[in-house]
């Protein structure tokens, strides 16, 4: 495969050919926030609206979707891209149970990690929060799920259709969009085979192992 | 209509998937005609209709919860229909709504306790021209009012099949 | 068959249903039509043609475009001009029988006018809206049976698609590259580069998708071409499959069109039948089969990545585009996918020549625009008019004005993706990249006119609640974005805005055109950012002043029943009110209620014009404090 060279905030990176500038960004260390981007997926989920960088001469674009080229310039700070994604962020905090100390992903958590890197808020007051209270399925004997904190990055429906047993999908639509079992079921009820992918996927605190359970190897 | 048989289920479960390969993009054909066939989608016909094409059942409800025109629960004998389209909405569509949840004491989304009316609002059938809009089991009442919900509920008791406009331009 | 023979046949029982010496009566029945009572007449003329014997044929044939007069019906008796009758109801159609059909009175009362020059009565062409209009799209409709492709071959029907299996690919392409044609489903895409780029992507097969999920909200152009030409979308179809080499086609109908999907499914059977679709069209060596699919409900499936993941068996939900469907769509293989008005005028561009297209129209916009008028407008129904006509052209030349002497407020162009042209600017011509320098869109061409009785910053929150509802719930700017402008919006016209809303608002709707996935969300702020730009006091009253100056919004107004107006013996306003809000106060002088009010608007509706006594007041402290109603024995039971 052959490479190409871009500039990223000034520094000159190498990349495959074909690379999505998101990964070619991290490759190289230079930081671009994201929740829901799997690499190598086709084509990319780009759901979660926070890997915003400006390209000249192309503009604003996601990063997990554009693909590199030869001497691209790209910048992942300029006062747009900074405030698109903080839209974004803060958005998502908006509809998501932002009572941290009680959940399980507490200190292993995405957004968390985005917040302190980004220097922002967890605690946003610039849109009001959107009511969500979903019961906790708490079933399944390895894993808790709870959907609200669950972002819709999505990655737990691919893993699980991907290699698990293709129990967990979207359903609805809208505000109303939850990833969730046929008709609702239980985890336990639903078909899961256990592999626990989902819970090594999530970026944040909505499926999680349950205390004392070891992670799956990877 | 309410609760269908389990048996009537199956029956028109299978009629329907006779008429249709296993391939993945009949999916939402299939929905429809047992939507059509049924009023609704319970669950037994999703989980027929995930074997047929053997996918997961959970796709099926997925697909199933992300359109308008399918429903999870029994309609009415009758569905009423509010368009809210603009043209509607402008000429008081959301008046002509709220006349209809209060004759008939029902929610949006809902269905009378007797089983007699569902009521429910369409995002636009086109029909911008005669708004606003109301369609009671498929015939379409151009020009509504709020004044004229009685008249069109009498109607749909008095004739199941034979209903008429109310547009001024019957007898 | 030979096309020859095929045309031979259909003119020939075209011309025998019109020179039958029978009289023959046409009725549009397409939905607008049927709304109006069409069917119902039908019904009557049918009966009563049987039940005296009369010799005569009647033809259901589409949507003319005057649905403004539905129902429309069209009777041509032999030593008569055809004449079209409006306002048909069916006592008219009993007149029309007993006074024309039998007798020799024309009715000339409920004529709009003849449908040919002659000497007896004025043509409908003589309207003054036909000094803007220039009918290409909609010249058969309501004049043919949809349902009879015959009566489409003998207009000309099916001759393009001839003449183009003459031509090679490339051919067919130049010329619609020439034409100037742009894309109708409202972003304006060059059709003929599209055609070039999927037909030199690499894969096959490739697939052609008719986009007839026509789903902005005062639309209804496509669903009116399916319903009354179906065969010129299947002819446009087929040739646009032999440019870029398809061999298979979806035509894809919105569920909310029912009877657009029964006539297409007939229309294509009809052309199958007759092997202009299918195996081996004409004898050419080229085959293309059109499959029709359905919709179930999404508005989101009008972007054309959506309708593909529909198509494909699953949610309607969009994906990053590039790759675009011409280079990777359905089943990731090439995909030409085109809106019904841009597919049904590629027969007449290759029929008539890219020249011809490319002389109507403005530099950049060619060809014809058919928009739909709906809302506060005259002659409320279908108008096609040469790109670059000016809104005030169309609202009043061709729309006929406001009706009940109203002041024009505003346009809502483009559907949710659109926004609002102020009356400010009514010389705008109405072309493609006009509009998009005012911050609308073309969309696929829905017209809904505003008078001063709308309220624009509830019919932008009407719209915000519209693509909030439709979001596909994928990405986070579309679906939180538009709830939480939806939140501030609502604030506003319940009278609990604040200022500083106005800014978070500006800002979030830019944020949110901006980051969204896919076209729903990138123009889903245009209502709200064209509203702000053009009504800002608007928003402002209703901040500041807690009042709705248009009178609509229902927290923020009360229904008010003036002493001095009130007739006193009349009860018309208390029997009218559905929850019992009226009563007769001192002197007999009525009263509403404010608390039990729900603000239907009956009441109002109600009292007879002499008196005109109730009047809508805003803000809500402009009524004056009442007397209390007198305390009866009754107790609420509910």
């Amino acid at each position: 495969m052959s490479k190409v060279t871009l500039t990223i905030d000034g520094i000159q990176i190498e990349a495959q050919k074909g690379e999505k500038v998101l990964w070619a960004a991290l490759e190289g260390g230079i930081y671009i926030p994201s929740l829901c981007a799997v690499r190598g997926l086709e084509p990319p989920f780009a759901a979660c609206r926070l890997c915003f960088v400006e390209i000249e001469g192309r503009g604003i674009v996601t990063s997990c979707t554009e693909t590199v080229a030869d001497g691209m310039v790209v910048y992942t700070n300029t006062p747009r891209v900074k405030r698109l994604r903080r839209t974004a962020f803060e958005l998502l905090l908006s509809h998501h149970d932002t009572d941290c100390s009680s959940c399980p992903g507490h200190g292993n958590c995405e957004l968390q990690r985005i917040a302190s890197r980004l220097g922002l808020k967890l605690r946003q007051n610039r849109f009001r929060p959107v009511p969500i209270s979903y019961p906790i399925d708490s079933s399944h004997p390895l894993i808790t799920y709870d959907p609200n904190r669950c972002i819709l990055c999505g990655k737990c429906v691919w893993v699980c259709n991907e290699r698990g047993s293709g129990v967990l999908n979207f359903a609805f639509r809208g505000i109303d969009t939850v990833v969730t079992t046929f008709f609702g079921l239980p985890l336990a009820d639903s078909g899961c085979n256990s592999c626990l992918e989902c819970a090594a996927v999530c970026p944040v605190g909505a499926i999680a192992l349950k205390r004392d359970v070891r992670p799956p190897r990877s | 209509m309410g609760q269908i048989m389990d048996e009537v289920i199956e029956d028109e479960t299978a009629f329907v998937l006779r008429l249709y390969s296993g391939e993945r993009k009949n999916l939402v054909p299939i929905l429809q005609d047992v939507c059509d066939r049924l009023g609704y989608l319970p669950r037994a016909a999703m989980e027929r209709i995930a074997e047929h094409l053997a996918i997961n059942r959970g796709e099926v409800y997925s697909a199933a919860t992300f359109y308008n025109q399918f429903r999870l629960s029994p309609p009415g004998r009758h569905t009423v229909k509010v368009c809210m389209g603009t043209a509607c909405h402008i000429k008081g569509g959301q008046l002509i709504l709220e006349a209809w949840e209060r004759e008939l004491d029902v929610d949006v989304g809902g269905v009378t306790r007797d089983g007699q009316f569902g009521l429910e609002r369409v995002a636009c059938v086109g029909c911008c021209a005669m708004a606003p809009i109301v369609v009671c089991d498929d015939v379409v009442h151009g020009r509504t009012r709020p004044t004229t919900v009685k008249g069109i509920i009498t109607n749909l008791n008095e004739r199941e099949h034979d209903i008429r406009g109310d547009s001024g331009q019957g007898d | 068959m030979i096309f020859e023979e095929i045309r031979d046949r259909a003119i020939r029982e075209w011309e025998g249903l019109r020179n039958s010496g029978r009289p023959l009566i046409l009725i549009g029945t397409a939905t607008c039509g049927r709304a109006a009572g069409a069917m119902e007449v039908l019904e009557r003329i049918e009966r009563e043609l049987g039940e005296r014997g009369i010799d005569a044929d009647v033809v259901q044939v589409g949507c003319m475009g005057h649905c403004y007069a539905e129902p429309l019906i069209a009777i041509a008796k032999p030593g008569y001009p055809p004449i079209l009758y409006g306002y048909v109801t069916q006592g008219t159609a009993s007149q029309l029988i007993e006074n024309f059909i039998l007798g020799d009175d024309p009715c000339l009362e409920f004529a709009l006018g003849a449908l040919e020059e002659n000497e007896l009565i004025p043509t409908i062409f003589d309207m003054p809206r036909f000094r803007y209009e220039r009918r290409i799209l909609l010249e058969r409709c309501g004049f043919i049976d949809p349902q009879n492709i015959d009566h489409y071959i003998a207009n000309g029907g099916y001759s393009a698609l001839v003449k183009a299996l003459e031509m090679t690919s490339d051919e067919v392409i130049e010329g619609v590259r020439r034409s100037g044609l742009r894309g109708r489903g409202g972003a304006g895409f060059p059709t003929g580069e599209k055609f070039g780029i999927c037909r030199e992507a690499e894969g096959e097969p490739k697939y052609l998708i008719c986009n007839g999920d026509e789903g902005d909200p005062g639309a209804f152009m496509d669903r009116a071409i399916l319903e009354s030409d179906p065969q010129s979308v299947i002819e446009g179809m087929t040739i646009a499959a032999y440019a870029v080499g398809a061999l298979h086609g979806y035509i894809y109908v919105r569920a909310e069109y029912p009877l657009a999907v029964e006539r297409v499914r007939f229309a294509l059977r009809q052309a199958e039948g007759l092997g202009l679709l299918g195996q081996d069209i004409l004898g050419s060596g080229f085959s293309f089969g059109i499959e029709l699919v359905r919709g179930s409900g999404a508005f989101v499936c009008g972007e054309e990545t959506a309708l593909i993941a529909s198509i494909e068996g699953g949610r309607g939900v969009p994906h990053p585009r590039p790759p675009f469907p011409a280079t990777s769509g359905l089943w990731g293989k090439p995909t030409l996918i085109n809106n019904v008005k841009t597919l049904s005028i590629i027969p007449h561009i290759i029929s008539k020549g890219a020249d011809w297209y490319s002389s109507i129209g403005t530099e950049k916009s060619k060809g014809t625009a058919v928009f739909a008028l709906a809302g506060k407008v005259i002659n409320t129904g279908l108008a096609e008019v040469p790109m670059g006509t000016t809104l005030r052209d169309i609202i009043y030349g061709v729309g006929g004005g406001i009706p009940g002497g109203k002041r024009f407020k505003a346009v809502q162009i483009g559907g949710p993706s659109g926004g609002f042209l102020p009356e400010s600017m009514p010389d705008i011509p109405v072309d493609f990249d006009s509009l998009t320098e005012a911050g609308v869109m073309m969309g696929s061409g829905g017209m809904v006119i505003l008078d001063e009785d709308n309220c624009m910053v509830e019919a932008a929150r009407y719209l915000l609640d519209f693509t909030q509802r439709e979001s596909c719930g994928k990405c986070t700017m579309c679906r939180l974005g538009t709830k939480q402008m939806l939140n501030i919006l609502e604030d506003i016209t319940n009278g609990e805005g604040r200022l500083e809303d106005l800014g978070l608002l500006m800002e979030l709707a830019q944020d949110v055109r901006d980051g969204s996935l896919c076209g729903l969300g990138r123009t889903a702020p245009n209502p709200v950012l064209t509203s702000l730009s053009y009504f800002r006091d608007e928003y402002e009253a209703h901040i500041i002043e807690k009042r709705c100056p248009a009178l609509v919004c229902e927290k923020l107004i009360s229904y008010y029943i003036l002493p001095e107006r009130c007739e006193r013996s009349c009860d018309a306003c208390v029997g009218s009110c559905s929850v019992e809000a009226i009563y007769a106060g001192k002197g007999g002088v009525k009263v509403i209620d404010q608390e039990k009010c729900v603000k239907c608007g009956i009441c109002l509706d109600s009292c007879p014009p002499q008196y005109s006594a109730i009047v809508k007041l805003s803000p809500l402290s402009l009524v004056p404090p009442e007397e209390k109603k007198p305390e009866k024995s009754e107790e609420g039971d509910g």
